[in-house]
């Protein structure tokens, strides 16, 4: 431990103490107390408007998410899980095609990749209502577009098949762009020596990729899986703007929101659902590190 | 002549040229252009070709939306809820990282960890909202920038940051004589002034993006962000699509501003952070920002 060398013999002990006095206490009352007492209210039958009762009642709302809202919850949890997947897989899948296609330095290529990446500097609710004008039923032009290719109409974000996928979709092109970048600086790391070695061995394009390419790039792929895993797990602000968690859309964090905000508020079950969204973040989190890690061992 | 090789070059620059535009322009702008244009677009033109060019141009739409939407205040609020608690978040952020950095405190490593780890626990939203009503910290506009203010820990970015800068300078000032608080505003802040911009940007434009929060924690209209006003908005005049688009793209256009101006830093930002050999430790504050 060293000793801080500012102010005087008496003042040195505690200025470093005042330094860290006031970011720590509002980061105790404003963050560390918030998210540990999400655990207590989730053991309570609280409204969350004051002047009503805080009634303690055990595990009831955890009884009550197997039992009586079981399907919602349930659904909920299946929801939140083809979100998490779908726009993972959908994420790394585009960001590395972008990635390859983009990361020479070559003329325009910064305006391309700057364009790519500009989605997600815009709020959800401008992404949303541009979204919702693009998709709207009867002016939009994607109506237009599909009927003039399959025929018939799509209600899109108002159909229980489509706005699910839908809004999968607007997540991955928000976010693509980010993911492309982390896949170029991964890129940009691999020795081009690697690369003429393989090409003086005769593998073609597919194989060094497959072969080169994508183990060299399991550190950048690590990051990517993680992060956008673990930021579309609690994700429901794009939702709320496009269909409100309606037609199948609605995620964890979504029906966290409703039950916690909504006509009939129920602080104290939504605080369950919060610890629900953490614990899947924790299983999910904790078991993609493992496997990932191990793979960039193995790789 | 071209010789033969030279031109199958020349095609296949231009054909990934034009792949490359397509996929950007046509891909990732042209929603943000149609929004544009339905914005210019007479009501009367919408309802007899909702997906055409506007005919004629107009600006009434932006009038119109200025006005019925009130963005004029949301706008300041939106404003004083960005820069204020980015400002205060950055100058706490530094105060906390620095004698953590240095070690001044027995188990500074543990205390950092700690930290760290308790952006991992559950989302605080509901206590949050309770605890705000409690302090009275609820629909004030006081109370939106104090809960902002102090919320945040994104100060261990900073704790690997200071790090490089040397020890050396601390005792030679405390040796003549220069305060802590004074060493850390003429010393410190100075020589973080890349981490402190990255940041910076970064805090702002997620504090301007957020809608959760003013939701949960600004009833009175007259508190709104433009988000929270957008959201609103589109919901009252959800059938008249060129005023809606028009209050969008004036929600937008800040931010677009500023990305402009900035697209390089962030986009390095974003590519620096998370290449960083900390990768996942590091970039989850970014992707969150992003995020929200």
């Amino acid at each position: 431990m060293a000793v801080s060398p500012f102010g005087t013999r008496r003042t040195r002990r505690w200025i470093p103490w005042l330094s860290i006095a006031v970011p720590s206490i509002g980061w105790l009352i404003f963050g560390l107390y918030p998210s540990l007492a999400t655990v207590f209210y989730s053991f309570t039958q609280y409204s969350g408007e004051p002047g009503t009762p805080l009634n303690f009642c055990g595990l009831c709302n955890y009884r009550a998410a197997f039992t009586g809202s079981y399907a919602d919850f349930y659904g909920a949890f299946i929801t939140t899980i083809k979100y998490v997947v779908g726009v993972t897989v959908l994420q790394i899948v585009f960001g590395l095609a972008l990635a390859l296609l983009l990361q020479h330095k070559r003329r325009g290529y910064g305006l391309y990749r700057a364009l790519i990446f500009m989605p997600q500097i815009f709020s959800v609710t401008v992404i949303g209502v541009m979204f919702s004008l693009i998709l709207d039923p009867q002016t939009g032009p994607a109506e237009k577009a599909y009927t003039a290719l399959l025929g018939g109409s799509n209600s899109f974000l108002g159909s229980s098949t489509w706005a699910l996928p839908i809004v999968i979709l607007i997540n991955v092109w928000m976010f693509t762009g980010y993911t492309m970048l982390v896949y170029i600086a991964g890129l940009r790391r691999i020795p081009k020596e690697v690369y003429e070695a393989s090409s003086m061995d005769g593998a073609g394009r597919w194989r060094t990729f497959w072969n080169i390419t994508w183990p060299l790039l399991a550190p950048a792929t690590t990051v990517n899986v993680f992060l956008t895993a673990m930021g579309c797990v609690g994700e429901y602000a794009l939702i709320l703007v496009l269909t409100d968690g309606q037609y199948g859309t609605k995620t964890l964090g979504m029906y966290m929101f409703d039950e916690a905000f909504g006509l009939q508020p129920s602080a104290g079950y939504g605080a369950m659902v919060a610890i629900a969204m953490f614990v899947v973040t924790v299983v999910l989190g904790g078991g993609l590190l493992f496997g990932l890690r191990r793979r960039e061992v193995a790789l | 002549m071209i010789g033969r090789p030279r031109l199958r070059r020349y095609v296949r620059v231009g054909g990934m040229q034009l792949v490359c535009l397509l996929i950007s322009v046509g891909f990732f702008a042209l929603p943000l252009v149609y929004l544009v244009l339905q914005a210019f677009k007479p009501f009367l033109s919408f309802l007899q070709d909702p997906t055409g060019l506007p005919h004629p141009w107009t600006f009434s739409n932006f009038t119109t939306a200025w006005t019925q939407g009130n963005f004029g205040t949301e706008m300041l609020n939106s404003v004083l809820y960005s820069v204020v608690p980015t400002v205060l978040t950055l100058i706490l952020g530094v105060f906390l990282a620095f004698p953590i950095s240095r070690g001044y405190f027995k188990h500074s490593n543990a205390l950092y960890a700690f930290f760290v780890f308790s952006g991992f626990l559950p989302t605080g939203l509901i206590p949050l909202f309770i605890e705000a009503q409690k302090l009275g910290l609820y629909n004030s506009r006081l109370g939106y920038l104090v809960i902002n203010s102090l919320a945040g820990a994104g100060f261990f970015f900073f704790v690997g940051y200071i790090k490089t800068i040397p020890r050396e300078i601390d005792e030679a000032a405390a040796m003549d004589g220069c305060g802590y608080f004074r060493f850390i505003f003429t010393m410190i802040i100075p020589q973080m002034k890349p981490a402190l911009a990255t940041f910076g940007v970064f805090g702002f434009v997620a504090a301007w993006n957020n809608l959760i929060l003013p939701l949960v924690m600004l009833s009175d209209p007259g508190l709104w962000p433009v988000t929270r006003g957008l959201f609103s908005f589109f919901g009252q005049y959800s059938s008249q699509w060129p005023v809606v688009a028009a209050a969008t793209v004036i929600v937008a256009i800040p931010i677009l501003i500023v990305f402009i101006i900035l697209q390089r830093q962030l986009v390095e930002g974003v590519a620096g952070g998370a290449a960083g050999t900390q990768g996942v430790t590091q970039a989850p504050a970014t992707a969150q920002a992003a995020n929200e």
